[in-house]
Protein backbone atom coordinates (compact mmCIF):
# COMPACT_ATOMS: atom_id res chain seq x y z
CA UNK A 1 0.00 0.00 0.00
CA UNK A 2 2.37 2.81 -1.05
CA UNK A 3 4.07 3.52 -4.41
CA UNK A 4 7.48 1.02 -3.40
CA UNK A 5 5.19 -1.78 -4.50
CA UNK A 6 5.27 -0.59 -7.89
CA UNK A 7 8.90 -0.29 -8.31
CA UNK A 8 10.67 -2.35 -9.72
CA UNK A 9 13.86 -4.19 -7.44
CA UNK A 10 17.34 -2.68 -8.57
CA UNK A 11 18.80 -4.65 -11.10
CA UNK A 12 15.86 -6.66 -11.85
CA UNK A 13 13.73 -4.11 -13.76
CA UNK A 14 15.53 -5.12 -17.51
CA UNK A 15 13.74 -8.64 -16.84
CA UNK A 16 10.15 -7.13 -16.44
CA UNK A 17 7.86 -7.23 -19.09
CA UNK A 18 6.97 -4.14 -21.10
CA UNK A 19 4.14 -3.53 -19.90
CA UNK A 20 5.24 -4.05 -15.95
CA UNK A 21 7.80 -1.29 -17.19
CA UNK A 22 5.45 0.93 -18.83
CA UNK A 23 3.03 0.83 -15.68
CA UNK A 24 6.25 1.39 -13.19
CA UNK A 25 7.75 4.50 -15.85
CA UNK A 26 4.27 6.20 -17.13
CA UNK A 27 1.26 4.67 -15.35
CA UNK A 28 -1.26 6.96 -12.98
CA UNK A 29 0.66 6.25 -9.64
CA UNK A 30 1.39 9.60 -7.56
CA UNK A 31 0.27 11.61 -10.69
CA UNK A 32 -3.40 13.07 -11.17
CA UNK A 33 -4.42 11.68 -14.06
CA UNK A 34 -7.97 12.32 -15.77
CA UNK A 35 -10.26 10.57 -18.42
CA UNK A 36 -9.39 13.61 -21.08
CA UNK A 37 -6.07 12.74 -20.78
CA UNK A 38 -6.52 9.23 -21.55
CA UNK A 39 -4.68 7.26 -24.60
CA UNK A 40 -1.35 9.11 -23.60
CA UNK A 41 -0.81 7.06 -19.87
CA UNK A 42 -0.49 3.86 -19.20
CA UNK A 43 -3.67 2.72 -17.43
CA UNK A 44 -4.01 0.34 -14.22
CA UNK A 45 -6.61 -1.86 -16.25
CA UNK A 46 -4.80 -4.31 -18.65
CA UNK A 47 -5.70 -6.94 -20.83
CA UNK A 48 -9.13 -9.23 -19.65
CA UNK A 49 -11.20 -11.65 -20.99
CA UNK A 50 -14.21 -9.96 -21.18
CA UNK A 51 -16.70 -10.03 -24.11
CA UNK A 52 -15.75 -7.62 -27.24
CA UNK A 53 -17.65 -4.32 -27.19
CA UNK A 54 -18.84 -4.81 -23.19
CA UNK A 55 -20.54 -2.23 -21.54
CA UNK A 56 -19.23 -3.18 -17.93
CA UNK A 57 -15.37 -3.85 -19.37
CA UNK A 58 -16.06 0.24 -20.65
CA UNK A 59 -17.34 1.22 -17.12
CA UNK A 60 -14.43 -0.74 -15.32
CA UNK A 61 -12.17 0.77 -17.10
CA UNK A 62 -13.47 4.57 -17.14
CA UNK A 63 -13.98 3.67 -12.96
CA UNK A 64 -10.29 2.89 -13.03
CA UNK A 65 -8.77 5.99 -14.08
CA UNK A 66 -11.25 7.80 -12.18
CA UNK A 67 -9.91 6.93 -8.75
CA UNK A 68 -8.96 9.64 -6.77
CA UNK A 69 -5.57 7.48 -5.86
CA UNK A 70 -4.63 4.31 -7.32
CA UNK A 71 -1.81 3.55 -5.20
CA UNK A 72 -4.03 3.59 -2.31
CA UNK A 73 -7.17 1.92 -3.32
CA UNK A 74 -8.12 -1.48 -3.31
CA UNK A 75 -10.94 -3.52 -5.06
CA UNK A 76 -13.59 -5.81 -3.52
CA UNK A 77 -15.56 -8.26 -6.22
CA UNK A 78 -17.48 -11.70 -6.18
CA UNK A 79 -18.68 -14.25 -8.88
CA UNK A 80 -19.74 -12.27 -12.17
CA UNK A 81 -18.23 -11.30 -15.64
CA UNK A 82 -16.64 -7.66 -13.81
CA UNK A 83 -14.34 -9.63 -11.67
CA UNK A 84 -12.24 -10.74 -15.31
CA UNK A 85 -11.80 -7.68 -15.63
CA UNK A 86 -11.29 -6.51 -12.26
CA UNK A 87 -8.83 -8.53 -11.06
CA UNK A 88 -6.64 -7.87 -14.26
CA UNK A 89 -5.23 -4.49 -13.03
CA UNK A 90 -2.11 -3.07 -11.36
CA UNK A 91 -3.62 -2.41 -7.81
CA UNK A 92 -5.21 -4.94 -5.35
CA UNK A 93 -8.29 -7.11 -5.74
CA UNK A 94 -9.87 -8.95 -3.22
CA UNK A 95 -12.72 -12.27 -4.58
CA UNK A 96 -14.99 -12.53 -1.74
CA UNK A 97 -17.07 -15.79 -2.06
CA UNK A 98 -20.45 -15.06 -4.07
CA UNK A 99 -22.39 -12.47 -2.11
CA UNK A 100 -20.12 -11.30 0.84
CA UNK A 101 -17.96 -8.74 -1.09
CA UNK A 102 -19.61 -6.23 1.20
CA UNK A 103 -18.67 -8.18 4.45
CA UNK A 104 -15.01 -8.54 3.21
CA UNK A 105 -15.07 -4.55 2.13
CA UNK A 106 -16.45 -3.93 6.12
CA UNK A 107 -13.41 -5.98 7.38
CA UNK A 108 -10.81 -4.60 5.22
CA UNK A 109 -11.83 -0.49 5.92
CA UNK A 110 -11.37 -1.24 9.50
CA UNK A 111 -8.36 -3.33 8.95
CA UNK A 112 -6.72 -0.76 7.41
CA UNK A 113 -7.91 2.33 9.30
CA UNK A 114 -6.46 0.77 12.08
CA UNK A 115 -3.38 -0.15 10.18
CA UNK A 116 -2.81 3.24 8.42
CA UNK A 117 -4.80 5.79 10.68
CA UNK A 118 -5.76 8.72 9.17
CA UNK A 119 -3.41 8.15 5.78
CA UNK A 120 -7.19 7.58 3.40
CA UNK A 121 -7.43 4.02 1.89
CA UNK A 122 -9.88 3.73 -0.08
CA UNK A 123 -11.73 0.30 -0.47
CA UNK A 124 -13.88 0.09 -4.06
CA UNK A 125 -16.62 -3.05 -4.16
CA UNK A 126 -17.20 -3.53 -7.66
CA UNK A 127 -19.85 -6.73 -8.25
CA UNK A 128 -22.87 -7.00 -10.48
CA UNK A 129 -26.53 -6.92 -9.73
CA UNK A 130 -26.81 -10.94 -8.57
CA UNK A 131 -24.03 -10.63 -6.17
CA UNK A 132 -25.12 -7.09 -4.85
CA UNK A 133 -29.01 -7.54 -4.97
CA UNK A 134 -29.91 -11.32 -4.44
CA UNK A 135 -27.31 -13.21 -3.17
CA UNK A 136 -24.79 -10.87 -1.19
CA UNK A 137 -28.23 -8.69 -0.42
CA UNK A 138 -28.09 -9.01 3.43
CA UNK A 139 -24.63 -8.44 3.36
CA UNK A 140 -24.83 -5.37 1.15
CA UNK A 141 -27.72 -3.67 3.01
CA UNK A 142 -25.95 -4.31 6.56
CA UNK A 143 -22.98 -2.68 5.72
CA UNK A 144 -24.42 0.70 4.59
CA UNK A 145 -26.70 0.16 8.30
CA UNK A 146 -23.68 -0.51 9.87
CA UNK A 147 -22.39 3.12 8.10
CA UNK A 148 -19.20 1.30 7.12
CA UNK A 149 -16.89 3.69 4.87
CA UNK A 150 -16.37 2.51 1.73
CA UNK A 151 -17.60 2.67 -1.79
CA UNK A 152 -20.31 0.31 -3.16
CA UNK A 153 -20.78 0.03 -6.86
CA UNK A 154 -23.18 -2.12 -8.88
CA UNK A 155 -22.34 -3.15 -12.21
CA UNK A 156 -26.12 -3.61 -13.14
CA UNK A 157 -26.37 -5.52 -16.42
CA UNK A 158 -30.06 -6.31 -15.03
CA UNK A 159 -29.09 -10.18 -15.92
CA UNK A 160 -26.92 -13.13 -14.62
CA UNK A 161 -24.96 -13.07 -17.72
CA UNK A 162 -21.82 -14.98 -16.71
CA UNK A 163 -24.31 -18.23 -16.50
CA UNK A 164 -25.82 -18.20 -19.27
CA UNK A 165 -29.47 -15.80 -18.57
CA UNK A 166 -30.86 -16.10 -15.84
CA UNK A 167 -33.52 -13.28 -13.94
CA UNK A 168 -32.16 -11.16 -11.04
CA UNK A 169 -34.13 -8.86 -8.58
CA UNK A 170 -32.29 -5.92 -10.99
CA UNK A 171 -34.60 -7.52 -14.03
CA UNK A 172 -37.16 -5.24 -15.40
CA UNK A 173 -40.30 -6.60 -14.96
CA UNK A 174 -41.94 -9.10 -17.98
CA UNK A 175 -38.33 -9.49 -19.31
CA UNK A 176 -38.17 -12.39 -21.13
CA UNK A 177 -34.28 -14.40 -20.81
CA UNK A 178 -33.12 -17.56 -21.96
CA UNK A 179 -33.54 -18.85 -18.71
CA UNK A 180 -36.99 -17.01 -17.47
CA UNK A 181 -39.03 -17.52 -20.68
CA UNK A 182 -42.19 -16.84 -18.95
CA UNK A 183 -40.58 -13.23 -18.60
CA UNK A 184 -39.70 -11.92 -14.90
CA UNK A 185 -42.72 -11.66 -12.69
CA UNK A 186 -41.94 -8.85 -10.29
CA UNK A 187 -40.37 -5.53 -10.59
CA UNK A 188 -36.55 -4.15 -10.99
CA UNK A 189 -35.66 -3.50 -7.04
CA UNK A 190 -35.67 -0.25 -5.59
CA UNK A 191 -31.86 -0.30 -4.95
CA UNK A 192 -31.52 3.13 -4.96
CA UNK A 193 -34.13 3.79 -2.22
CA UNK A 194 -33.06 1.39 -0.10
CA UNK A 195 -29.14 3.16 -0.33
CA UNK A 196 -31.11 5.97 0.88
CA UNK A 197 -33.17 4.32 3.24
CA UNK A 198 -29.97 2.73 5.07
CA UNK A 199 -28.07 6.05 4.92
CA UNK A 200 -25.34 5.85 1.99
CA UNK A 201 -23.97 9.24 2.58
CA UNK A 202 -24.12 9.04 -1.58
CA UNK A 203 -25.91 7.98 -4.35
CA UNK A 204 -25.84 8.17 -7.88
CA UNK A 205 -27.09 6.55 -11.39
CA UNK A 206 -24.80 6.69 -13.94
CA UNK A 207 -24.03 5.23 -18.06
CA UNK A 208 -21.49 4.74 -19.32
CA UNK A 209 -22.04 6.74 -22.34
CA UNK A 210 -20.97 9.67 -20.66
CA UNK A 211 -17.35 8.95 -19.22
CA UNK A 212 -16.50 12.71 -18.16
CA UNK A 213 -19.67 12.04 -15.52
CA UNK A 214 -18.92 8.42 -14.92
CA UNK A 215 -15.05 10.13 -13.61
CA UNK A 216 -16.90 12.68 -11.59
CA UNK A 217 -19.07 10.24 -10.02
CA UNK A 218 -16.68 7.68 -8.81
CA UNK A 219 -14.10 10.70 -7.96
CA UNK A 220 -16.95 11.68 -5.45
CA UNK A 221 -17.93 8.39 -3.83
CA UNK A 222 -14.77 7.42 -3.16
CA UNK A 223 -13.71 10.76 -1.64
CA UNK A 224 -17.39 10.96 0.61
CA UNK A 225 -16.37 7.48 1.58
CA UNK A 226 -13.34 8.20 3.09
CA UNK A 227 -14.74 9.91 6.17
CA UNK A 228 -18.43 11.01 5.91
CA UNK A 229 -19.95 6.88 5.04
CA UNK A 230 -20.98 4.45 2.57
CA UNK A 231 -21.13 5.71 -0.64
CA UNK A 232 -23.45 3.57 -3.75
CA UNK A 233 -23.23 3.79 -7.25
CA UNK A 234 -25.66 2.11 -9.58
CA UNK A 235 -24.13 1.78 -12.87
CA UNK A 236 -25.93 0.68 -16.42
CA UNK A 237 -23.64 -2.37 -17.74
CA UNK A 238 -25.68 -3.76 -20.94
CA UNK A 239 -24.48 -7.19 -21.44
CA UNK A 240 -24.42 -7.21 -25.50
CA UNK A 241 -24.44 -11.12 -25.11
CA UNK A 242 -27.52 -12.43 -23.08
CA UNK A 243 -30.06 -9.06 -24.63
CA UNK A 244 -28.80 -9.75 -27.85
CA UNK A 245 -27.21 -6.00 -28.61
CA UNK A 246 -24.99 -5.91 -31.68
CA UNK A 247 -21.52 -4.52 -30.39
CA UNK A 248 -21.38 -1.94 -32.51
CA UNK A 249 -24.74 -0.85 -30.69
CA UNK A 250 -23.73 -0.59 -27.41
CA UNK A 251 -23.64 2.46 -26.60
CA UNK A 252 -26.73 3.46 -28.81
CA UNK A 253 -28.38 0.98 -26.66
CA UNK A 254 -27.07 2.52 -23.47
CA UNK A 255 -28.19 6.36 -24.73
CA UNK A 256 -31.66 4.66 -24.71
CA UNK A 257 -31.48 3.13 -21.67
CA UNK A 258 -30.44 6.35 -20.11
CA UNK A 259 -33.25 8.42 -21.08
CA UNK A 260 -35.93 5.50 -20.65
CA UNK A 261 -35.23 4.47 -17.08
CA UNK A 262 -31.79 5.07 -16.17
CA UNK A 263 -31.68 8.98 -16.39
CA UNK A 264 -28.45 10.73 -14.48
CA UNK A 265 -29.51 10.98 -10.45
CA UNK A 266 -27.34 12.05 -7.76
CA UNK A 267 -28.45 12.29 -4.00
CA UNK A 268 -25.42 13.97 -1.80
CA UNK A 269 -25.97 14.59 1.97
CA UNK A 270 -25.73 17.67 3.55
CA UNK A 271 -22.78 16.58 5.72
CA UNK A 272 -21.39 15.30 1.97
CA UNK A 273 -21.85 18.69 0.43
CA UNK A 274 -19.76 20.10 3.23
CA UNK A 275 -17.50 17.79 3.29
CA UNK A 276 -16.29 17.94 -0.73
CA UNK A 277 -16.34 21.67 -0.25
CA UNK A 278 -14.57 22.14 2.60
CA UNK A 279 -11.89 19.19 2.35
CA UNK A 280 -11.47 19.05 -1.94
CA UNK A 281 -12.81 22.82 -3.11
CA UNK A 282 -16.48 21.65 -4.94
CA UNK A 283 -17.31 24.90 -6.26
CA UNK A 284 -20.82 23.20 -6.38
CA UNK A 285 -21.29 22.69 -2.63
CA UNK A 286 -19.62 25.67 -1.66
CA UNK A 287 -22.07 28.38 0.26
CA UNK A 288 -23.25 30.72 -2.33
CA UNK A 289 -22.90 34.25 -1.48
CA UNK A 290 -25.17 36.01 0.10
CA UNK A 291 -26.70 38.44 -2.39
CA UNK A 292 -25.53 42.35 -2.97
CA UNK A 293 -27.57 44.47 -1.36
CA UNK A 294 -29.32 46.69 -3.83
CA UNK A 295 -28.37 49.87 -3.74
CA UNK A 296 -30.39 52.39 -2.59
CA UNK B 1 -8.71 -13.82 -40.44
CA UNK B 2 -10.35 -11.13 -37.96
CA UNK B 3 -11.72 -7.38 -38.49
CA UNK B 4 -9.39 -4.57 -36.56
CA UNK B 5 -10.18 -0.86 -35.95
CA UNK B 6 -8.73 1.34 -38.33
CA UNK B 7 -8.39 4.98 -37.78
CA UNK B 8 -7.45 7.70 -40.68
CA UNK B 9 -4.55 9.78 -39.77
CA UNK B 10 -5.73 12.60 -41.72
CA UNK B 11 -9.23 13.01 -40.67
CA UNK B 12 -8.52 12.60 -37.11
CA UNK B 13 -5.37 14.50 -36.77
CA UNK B 14 -7.83 17.77 -38.30
CA UNK B 15 -10.43 17.43 -35.75
CA UNK B 16 -9.11 16.01 -32.59
CA UNK B 17 -11.58 14.97 -30.38
CA UNK B 18 -10.33 12.20 -28.51
CA UNK B 19 -13.81 10.19 -27.76
CA UNK B 20 -12.83 7.12 -29.44
CA UNK B 21 -9.84 7.03 -26.79
CA UNK B 22 -12.29 7.45 -24.12
CA UNK B 23 -15.26 5.26 -25.01
CA UNK B 24 -13.02 1.89 -26.24
CA UNK B 25 -13.88 -0.88 -23.57
CA UNK B 26 -10.37 -1.97 -23.99
CA UNK B 27 -7.55 -0.28 -21.74
CA UNK B 28 -4.31 1.42 -23.82
CA UNK B 29 -5.61 -0.14 -26.90
CA UNK B 30 -6.98 3.50 -29.03
CA UNK B 31 -3.63 5.61 -27.91
CA UNK B 32 -2.86 9.18 -28.80
CA UNK B 33 0.10 10.74 -30.46
CA UNK B 34 0.20 14.60 -30.40
CA UNK B 35 2.89 14.66 -33.59
CA UNK B 36 0.79 12.38 -35.71
CA UNK B 37 0.03 14.31 -38.99
CA UNK B 38 2.08 17.19 -37.65
CA UNK B 39 4.25 16.36 -40.91
CA UNK B 40 1.76 16.95 -43.56
CA UNK B 41 0.59 20.40 -41.74
CA UNK B 42 -2.36 18.82 -40.03
CA UNK B 43 -3.05 20.68 -36.96
CA UNK B 44 -4.08 18.60 -34.35
CA UNK B 45 -2.29 15.08 -33.27
CA UNK B 46 -4.02 11.47 -34.04
CA UNK B 47 -4.90 8.44 -32.49
CA UNK B 48 -3.84 5.35 -33.58
CA UNK B 49 -4.99 1.46 -32.62
CA UNK B 50 -2.45 -0.72 -30.74
CA UNK B 51 -3.83 -3.60 -33.03
CA UNK B 52 -2.86 -6.84 -31.14
CA UNK B 53 -5.23 -5.53 -28.39
CA UNK B 54 -8.37 -4.71 -30.81
CA UNK B 55 -10.81 -7.15 -30.38
CA UNK B 56 -12.93 -5.62 -33.00
CA UNK B 57 -16.45 -4.93 -31.31
CA UNK B 58 -16.23 -1.51 -33.69
CA UNK B 59 -17.44 0.65 -30.56
CA UNK B 60 -15.62 3.16 -31.50
CA UNK B 61 -16.88 2.96 -35.53
CA UNK B 62 -19.83 4.39 -34.07
CA UNK B 63 -18.79 6.80 -31.67
CA UNK B 64 -17.02 8.56 -34.32
CA UNK B 65 -19.66 8.26 -36.98
CA UNK B 66 -22.47 9.28 -34.68
CA UNK B 67 -21.08 11.01 -31.51
CA UNK B 68 -18.19 13.46 -33.33
CA UNK B 69 -19.54 12.95 -37.34
CA UNK B 70 -15.89 12.61 -38.03
CA UNK B 71 -15.91 8.66 -39.74
CA UNK B 72 -12.58 8.40 -40.02
CA UNK B 73 -12.58 4.96 -38.23
CA UNK B 74 -12.88 1.46 -40.56
CA UNK B 75 -13.17 -1.89 -39.96
CA UNK B 76 -10.11 -3.55 -41.78
CA UNK B 77 -9.10 -7.04 -42.14
CA UNK B 78 -5.91 -7.40 -40.26
CA UNK B 79 -3.79 -8.85 -43.12
CA UNK B 80 -4.26 -6.06 -45.00
CA UNK B 81 -3.96 -2.98 -43.20
CA UNK B 82 0.15 -2.92 -43.79
CA UNK B 83 2.02 -1.95 -40.85
CA UNK B 84 0.40 -1.13 -37.45
CA UNK B 85 0.78 0.08 -34.10
CA UNK B 86 1.51 -3.47 -31.63
CA UNK B 87 1.88 -3.09 -27.61
CA UNK B 88 5.32 -4.09 -27.74
CA UNK B 89 6.29 -0.98 -30.12
CA UNK B 90 4.78 1.54 -28.27
CA UNK B 91 6.58 4.49 -26.33
CA UNK B 92 5.28 6.31 -23.51
CA UNK B 93 5.86 10.08 -23.34
CA UNK B 94 5.25 12.93 -20.83
CA UNK B 95 1.67 14.11 -22.44
CA UNK B 96 1.84 11.21 -25.18
CA UNK B 97 2.91 8.02 -27.26
CA UNK B 98 4.47 6.67 -30.30
CA UNK B 99 4.49 4.02 -32.03
CA UNK B 100 6.81 2.50 -34.20
CA UNK B 101 4.87 0.60 -36.93
CA UNK B 102 4.96 -3.31 -37.56
CA UNK B 103 3.34 -6.03 -39.85
CA UNK B 104 1.06 -7.43 -37.35
CA UNK B 105 0.67 -10.83 -38.94
CA UNK B 106 4.34 -11.55 -39.62
CA UNK B 107 5.35 -14.81 -41.79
Amino acid sequence: MSLDYVKFTPGFDRFMPKEYRDMVEHGPFGKKTTVSQVGSFKEILEEHPMCAGCAMTLFIRLAMISFPNPEDTITVGTAGCGRLAISQAAIPFVYGNYGDQNGVASGLTRGLRLRFGDKPKDVVVMAGDGGMADIGFAQTLHSWFRKEKFTTIMLDNEVYGNTGGQESGMTNRNQVLKMAPLGKKFEKMDMLGMAKVAGCAYVATVVPNNPRRVENVIKKAVLIAREIGPTYIQAYTSCNIEYAIPIDKVMEDAKAVELDRYKFSEYVSEEAREYLADQYGYKEYMPKPAPALAKS
Amino acid sequence: MYLVASINTEVCAATSCKLCTQYCPEANTILYNNDAGKDQGLKYGSAYVSVDRCKGCAQCVWVCDNMAKHNAIKMEMIDQIGDQALTQNIIYGEKSTTAVLANPVPG
